[in-house]
């Protein structure tokens, strides 16, 4: 009966065939948990391989059933924080991410934590490179004057020496 | 290992008469072997169906490629290519054939070896003084089909007279037998790609376990050969620190830090086309699990940091065990050199220098 449901649902979506195939290759358990989450956030077909993709990846990562993955806290908190289903699809890629790559994951939480520790000014915003593939930090300073501009820099350079930006580059550089 | 044995071999008829064909036919028995005329023959669907029929044919076109490491903006080890088959009776997870040989996916032996080495000997007499790396394992595992085709014997004294070239015969198996009643005069390097045992246990299927490589290794080293060892694809998983310690200690315990030509890492990468021909898979490979992400040259690999970890953790490792032997990365560009090896050597110079590493 499961499979029928999700052939109707995928059939209703116009899903590919490739798509339903890996869905109906999956465990009884998680082709159901799969559908209920599909029918929850109305998930379109491209939407639905990204979570495929990454729950399969995370089943592996821990060596269980994706259904299972479905079953993490993270992902049952989204559930009970009342979102609407664009909200509710693009949480779930941010919680499903941090599963996927905890360690990187972390590593950007904890330069972020580093960045808002410098107390840069307004119109000063440092990044890091996307996906952490790479170890250049970038400043980017937006000014409407002069004096604005020399504000920023005195700002920035005041805080260059500071041990977060020493633990910033380490941490990109992969020493932590 | 369990040795390869194809369900079934095809020769193309006009070379049933060459020493590879000769050399299948007296292992396997005529009656073992069908005949075919090109354009007909086997047509295999899939690269894993191609891996249980073996094809003996002519190669139609240039054997001696640059090695497609070689891509802008990697350093690159300036190593030659010479394709004398297509692909592999092993079935690695994360293996590129699995997308490259999707049209072509027939385990395949040429049989124009002559044809091959008189492209390599053209090359090598063209430029006397330049010293060159040759390998057989880029798109095939050099040893895997040695116990049919005893390709070696025309290899290695080939190479063995050859004073501007080394060979590489590269491989995950135990198959050296052929191996060990020839004389390599120094120039042979027998390499074997080494995981840590959790990787090949998971996502080699149908290698040789780390200690049958090991002890071939072993083997070949004690029979004259310098040994190459590579570290490809360094893969993340839970534990990695202490399977890769593990596999280089094992590795150091085996063969002689005097008897290793080179060392190379290479990272996991696989490009879009790739992942999701491992996601195809029956079994989820456990390569899935590594934290990757795309980099500029579309392959996705662990992340810049952690595969500098790794990368670290490894050659801190390697030169505990094996002080000066030739280290390398492959497909890095030049920050991650500079990282892990404090040094970005052009592509010249890499050459060379692994090339010295080759000699005795």
């Amino acid at each position: 009966m499961a499979d029928d449901a999700i052939r109707a649902y995928a059939a209703a979506r116009r899903f590919g065939a490739a798509t339903l195939e890996r869905w109906l290759g999956l465990t009884p358990a998680a082709r159901a948990a799969l559908l209920a989450l599909a029918e929850r956030c109305r998930l379109g077909e491209n939407q639905f391989r990204d979570v495929l993709d990454d729950l399969v990846d995370i089943a592996v990562r821990r060596d269980a059933d994706p259904s299972a993955v479905l079953e993490d806290p993270a992902i049952a908190a989204l559930w009970r924080r009342g979102l609407g289903r664009n909200q509710a699809i693009k949480a779930l890629k941010d919680v499903l991410r941090g599963l996927r790559h905890p360690q990187r994951t972390a590593i950007e939480a904890r330069l972020a934590a580093l960045a808002r520790s410098l107390r840069l000014p307004a119109g000063a915003q440092l990044t890091w490179p996307p996906g952490l593939e790479g170890e250049q930090l970038t400043l980017t300073l937006r000014a409407g004057s002069v004096a604005e501009l020399r504000a920023q820099a005195a700002a920035v350079a005041a805080v260059a020496g500071d041990a977060a930006v020493d633990e910033m580059f380490a941490l990109l550089e992969g020493r932590w | 290992m369990t040795p390869f044995a194809p369900e079934a071999v095809w020769i193309e008829r006009g070379e049933v008469g060459t020493p590879l064909a000769q050399a299948v036919i007296a292992r396997l028995g005529a009656d073992a072997v069908r005949l075919f005329d090109p354009p007909d023959g086997p047509r295999p669907v899939g690269v894993r169906a191609g891996k249980r029929v073996l094809v003996l044919r002519r190669h139609g076109g240039a054997f001696l490629r640059q090695c497609p490491a070689g891509t802008a903006g990697l350093v690159c080890c300036s190593y030659l290519t010479l394709n004398l088959a297509s692909n592999c009776p092993m079935d690695c997870a994360y293996c590129f054939l699995q997308d490259y040989l999707a049209d072509a996916p027939a385990l395949t032996a040429y049989t124009n070896v002559g044809e091959a080495l008189a492209e390599v000997a053209a090359v090598l007499d063209a430029h006397p003084a330049r010293p060159f790396r040759i390998g057989t394992g880029e798109i095939a595992d050099s040893l895997a089909l040695d116990p049919l085709t005893a390709l070696s014997r025309q290899l290695v004294p080939f190479f063995a007279a050859r004073p501007n070239a080394t060979l590489e015969l590269k491989t995950k198996t135990e198959c050296v037998d052929e191996l060990l009643a020839l004389e390599p005069n120094g120039r042979v390097v027998v390499s074997w790609s080494l995981n840590a045992a959790a990787v090949i246990r998971r996502d080699e299927p149908g290698t040789a376990t780390l200690a049958e490589r090991l002890g071939a290794a072993r083997r070949v080293a004690e029979a004259g050969y310098r040994i190459g060892a590579h570290f490809d694809p360094l893969v993340e998983f839970d534990g990695w620190e202490r399977g890769y310690a593990e596999a280089v200690d094992a590795l150091a315990a085996a063969v002689d830090r005097r008897h290793i030509a080179w060392v190379s890492l290479g990272s996991l990468r696989l490009t879009p086309a790739l992942a999701q021909a491992v996601r195809r898979r029956e079994t989820p490979a456990g390569v899935l699990a590594a934290e990757l992400v795309a980099g500029p040259d579309g392959k996705a690999r662990v992340w810049r940091g952690l595969r500098l970890r790794m990368y670290r953790a490894l050659v801190t490792r390697l030169r505990a065990a094996f002080g000066d032997v030739p280290l390398y990365l492959c497909m890095e560009p030049a920050p991650v050199w500079r990282q892990v090896m404090d040094e970005v050597p052009s592509d010249r110079a890499l050459g060379l220098r692994l090339a010295a590493g080759a000699s005795w």
